[in-house]
């Protein structure tokens, strides 16, 4: 085959171009610490890194939403720790004034004491968090929830619960609406309530209510009439007798899963409803207490109203303290749960970080190789073309 | 005597020829296109005096130029194809710049928007946040926007491109025609000896032309060259240049397209192939355009879910969402060729079936026919064309505004335009809608146990959302809603009215209520920001099965592998072409040294002849003298 000089010429140069544009590449590889830095360069793990970095944006942000949930969560604890002290105070209030010997200036004063519970329990149910939000007023955050009104406090939050997301797929409540909180609170023992008669006049006290049977209460409304001090009769709603039978204190009286407790002397006519449990409001119940104290130290007469006003509130601060301690183990629960799910998300961060460096990361060891080959490939090819250059036959001719 | 004179005289003349073409060839070994000549010598013809024949010495019968017509084939066809790879590559490689590892910065500007919208969630009444968010929004709308500007810069720059080279192609058709004719004229006055210099001149000039377009090649009888391009599109025949021409693109008047300037109305672009010019019609049509319409597909993507997820929500001011981002949907344009007025209009009705392709919809003998633009392919579709009753094909609906005349055709771009006019639509804070749309609550005298979720909106439409609605139990099983109708009621299972839908779960009394009213005022609910930051994973496109990010990261493997594939397919070809110079070369190069030979042997020939002549001469001297008796 005859080679020319201008061929040799020619295919030196297009040689020395590309040995000088894989020599930049690398050395750029080098000098970045990235093996691709175009998607053409390894188009594959250009998508996946783009979906890698999109995990780890997405993970980082989990880990910024739980750290923002847990300061919303640790805000509402420390108020529903606080509400408990209070409603545990509360209740040692409500059972000295049930003791029995209080004088009405001791009722007054533990009145008194029972108001100032009231208002740091409105201040406990308006928190605000850092940033002024109520955290007790669900959706409506701006909004004050609670106020103070004559039969108890009205609501003015609604029922929202914010979720924030701390993992693909899974989201925790970042807090609690005050009406989960501080109004939907069961009457008496969170299945049926017992009331005494406003109009009762003999000295029939409310003591224990459970629910018996297998069967659980019935659901039906009923009244303990007694037809004489020693006698009682129970009605359905539409009249019937459901039992009867003779009476003497500390009596336990039975019917539909229910079981009522009654000690003291009843007059004649004196009647208990009993109805199923619905929901009362924390305030309701302290603004009843309050009355029914109140009420206690104007009127020495009454003992035996305010001992049953006594006993319903304190059966209504028992379920208070139980929800609050429900709503609290919800809070500790999902505390924990953002903790776990963080080191969660640390972790997979750690292996996504290591995904994207396993792709893009430049493997020196083997750059440094080949930039190594590369600059003696073109070395040579240099020195080649110079020996070759210096052939001539005219130069042997003289 | 008289035949030593005149045989070493034709020698002496046949070895300067031969000394002047090797110079020649030395000269020229640098020259482009220039093929090696030799000398063909032959024996005179011998004159018979009745014995036996003396030869007459020698004679150069012709000079030729070493060429392979195969060779110099093979070299212009690869040096075509090399072009067109050379000029995809360009655009390629840009493209390839230009998405880069993060599609112009847009992949990291969607990550910032998704976390701007959790950031929102985790405070929704934050001005802060809601300005990040926004800022965010923007920032992508910079991304696509910087991007597309990018890629349309390529499209200017191909139009340039396409200009230039039909210049320079015009240009060097009428150097060959003209070329062609001075061979024909020269050839003749050398009575059939061929004008060795302007033909290689020629030659290299169709070798120019290669690099430029493909092109096919005869030689007629004459020794003229005519060249074609395209399907047989006479660019040169015998001494007449028929010029190529550029046209605006029969649907976009800004894309340039070729032609010929015997028919400058029709486009014969798609004909073309190889060459500087088949590589830029090539990168239009494979690399930038597709790239355009794959951002714009993205575009209009983000726009639909990140749009339907805002307006099903509640804003600060307790309005309904407003649209966040808008992008300008398809384009339709009718052919500049058609005969009448008739328009067409497209509109998306479902994104997750929407392509990237553009379609030619077609009239013609009374039925429509829907084609990807690029491919040429069918596509299905349904329908007429009138507003009743659309053309729907793939996402998209097509109406008509009248029956088209017979052979009208239209352009369908359904995302071309997305990339370029997205932007943000909200203008203050106070329109991101975090909050959702409705809020639900449990009656405060309930006295079962059921629980009502937060509920979710269906149809943001529906004029009776925002309506406050009591669901209210009429016995335990059944249930009303606003007073009206009794429906089974099955714990957990779905209640959708007046497009919300919620769902009652546990066991309720009779008398129990549950409301879904309004949000206003709902100001800390950051569902729909949650729902808006969830966004990020869920499919979108094709069908639902592919998420923004998603068809981002495809878009970057799609990009980087077309670059990769041309950058493969150009070394290759490059070595190719290698070897088609090497094999014209190793015809009709220069080899110096082995010119360097020549002249030696030329030389001691031309020598050898001139002792010769030297010797005759002394033979002659010596037989004079003899006569003369000068010689004793």
């Amino acid at each position: 085959m005859r080679v020319t000089q201008s061929l040799n010429q020619t295919q030196f140069l297009s040689a020395l171009d590309t040995l000088e544009s894989n020599l930049s590449q690398t050395q750029n590889q080098v000098s970045s610490g990235l093996n691709f830095t175009t998607p053409s360069q390894d188009p594959i793990a250009a998508g996946a890194v783009n979906n890698y970095d999109q995990a780890l944006a997405q993970s980082q942000q989990y880990t910024a939403n739980g750290n923002s949930a847990q300061t919303g969560l640790q805000t509402e604890n420390t108020a529903l720790s606080q509400l408990q002290n209070q409603l545990q105070s509360l209740r040692s209030l409500a059972l000295e004034a049930n003791s029995g010997t209080q004088t009405g200036e001791d009722l007054t004063a533990i009145a008194e004491q029972a108001t100032q519970i009231q208002n740091s329990l409105l201040t406990l149910a308006n928190t605000q968090d850092g940033n002024g939000q109520y955290i007790f007023s669900g959706f409506a955050s701006q909004t004050q929830p609670f106020s103070l009104t004559a039969t108890g406090a009205s609501y003015a939050g609604d029922q929202g619960q914010n979720q924030i997301q701390i993992a693909p797929g899974q989201t925790l409540a970042s807090g609690d609406n005050g009406d989960v909180v501080f109004n939907q609170i069961k009457t008496g023992n969170g299945t049926f309530t017992v009331t005494a008669n406003a109009g009762n006049t003999g000295s029939g006290i409310l003591g224990a209510t459970t629910v018996t049977g297998t069967a659980g209460y019935s659901g039906k409304t009923y009244s303990i009439n007694f037809t004489a001090p020693n006698a009682y009769q129970v009605l359905d709603s539409l009249g019937n007798v459901v039992t009867s039978g003779a009476y003497t204190s500390g009596q336990t009286i039975s019917f539909g899963g229910a079981q009522v407790t009654l000690t003291g002397q009843p007059a004649t006519g004196d009647s208990f409803s009993v109805a199923p449990s619905g929901n009362q409001s924390l305030f309701t119940t302290v603004q009843n207490l309050i009355t029914a104290i109140q009420s206690g130290a104007s009127s020495t007469s009454a003992v035996p109203a305010l001992n049953n006003a006594v006993t319903t509130a304190l059966n209504n601060i028992d379920q208070a303290i139980s929800q609050t301690s429900t709503v609290q183990a919800s809070v500790g629960g999902r505390l924990n749960t953002i903790t776990t799910q963080q080191s969660v998300q640390t972790s997979q961060q750690t292996q996504l970080q290591q995904s994207i460096s396993s792709l893009q990361s430049l493997d020196y060891a083997s750059a440094i190789t080949s930039l190594d080959s590369q600059n003696t490939t073109l070395s040579a090819a240099m020195q080649a073309y110079t020996l070759t250059q210096g052939l001539s036959l005219f130069k042997y001719i003289s | 005597m008289s035949d030593v004179f005149g045989i070493s005289i034709s020698a002496l003349q046949a070895y300067q020829t031969a000394l002047a073409v090797t110079s020649n060839n030395i000269a020229n070994a640098n020259t482009p296109g220039y093929d090696r000549e030799s000398v063909d010598l032959t024996a005179a013809v011998p004159q018979s005096n009745g014995t036996a024949p003396i030869g007459a010495g020698v004679q150069v019968a012709s000079i030729t130029r070493a060429f392979s017509q195969l060779s110099a084939n093979q070299l212009n066809t690869s040096q075509s194809s090399l072009g067109q790879l050379n000029s995809l590559q360009t655009y390629t490689s840009q493209i390839d710049n230009i998405v880069g590892t993060s599609a112009g910065g847009l992949s990291t500007a969607l990550q910032n928007y998704y976390n701007a919208w959790s950031t929102v969630a985790n405070d929704p009444t934050s001005t802060a946040a809601r300005q990040a968010l926004l800022s965010q929004a923007q920032s992508v709308a910079s991304a696509f926007s910087s991007t597309n500007t990018q890629l349309q810069g390529l499209s200017t720059s191909i139009n340039q491109g396409i200009q230039g080279d039909v210049t320079q192609i015009n240009s060097i058709g009428t150097s060959i025609a003209a070329l062609n004719q001075q061979i024909v004229t020269a050839t003749a006055n050398a009575g059939g000896q061929p004008p060795n210099d302007l033909i290689d001149q020629r030659d290299e000039l169709v070798s120019n032309l290669s690099q430029l377009v493909g092109i096919s090649t005869t030689t007629d009888s004459t020794g003229a060259v005519n060249v074609f391009v395209g399907n047989g599109q006479p660019l040169v025949l015998n001494d007449q240049a028929t010029a190529l021409t550029t046209v605006g693109n029969q649907f976009d008047a800004s894309q340039l397209e070729v032609a010929s300037s015997a028919n400058p109305s029709v486009s014969i672009s798609s004909q073309i192939t190889g060459g500087d010019l088949g590589g830029l019609l090539a990168s239009r049509t494979q690399a930038v355009d597709p790239a355009i319409n794959q951002l714009g597909q993205i575009a209009i993507a983000l726009n639909q879910s990140a749009n339907a997820q805002q307006n099903a929500g509640m804003d600060l001011s307790g309005n309904l969402g407003a649209n966040m981002f808008s992008v300008a949907g398809p384009q339709a344009t009718a052919s500049s060729n058609n005969s009448d007025n008739t328009t067409a209009a497209a509109s998306i009705t479902n994104v997750g079936a929407l392509t990237a392709n553009n379609y030619l919809l077609s009239y013609q003998g009374g039925a429509y026919s829907l084609t990807n633009a690029a491919t040429g392919s069918a596509v299905a579709f349904t329908g007429n064309g009138t507003a009743g009753n659309p053309i729907t094909a793939d996402g998209l609906s097509i109406v008509l505004s009248g029956t088209p005349a017979s052979g009208d055709q239209f352009l369908i771009q359904p995302t071309a335009q997305a990339a370029g006019s997205f932007a943000v639509a909200l203008t203050g804070t106070t329109q991101i809608a975090a909050a959702g749309a409705i809020q639900t609550s449990v009656g405060g005298t309930n006295t079962g146990s059921a629980t009502i979720s937060s509920g979710s909106v269906v149809d943001a439409a529906n004029p009776n959302l925002l309506n406050t609605a009591t669901i209210q139990f009429t016995s335990p099983t059944t249930y009303s809603v606003n007073g009206a109708g009794s429906f089974a009621y099955t714990s957990g299972s779905n209640i959708s009215q007046y497009g919300w839908q919620v769902q009652i779960s546990g066991t309720p009394a009779t008398g129990d209520t549950f409301t879904v009213q309004s949000n206003a005022g709902g100001t800390g609910d950051n569902r729909n920001a949650l729902a808006s930051a969830n966004l990020q994973t869920q499919g979108v496109l094709s069908g639902g099965t592919v998420s923004v990010n998603g068809a981002v990261s495809a878009l970057i493997t799609g990009i980087g592998s077309q670059a990769q594939q041309i950058n493969t397919a150009q070394t290759a070809q490059t070595a190719v072409n290698s070897q088609a110079l090497q094999s014209v070369q190793s015809v009709s190069g220069v080899n110096l040294d082995e010119e360097a030979a020549n002249l030696l042997q030329w030389q001691q020939a031309y020598q050898a002849s001139a002792q010769a002549l030297s010797i005759a001469n002394g033979t002659f001297t010596f037989f004079m003298d003899s006569i003369n008796g000068t010689y004793s």
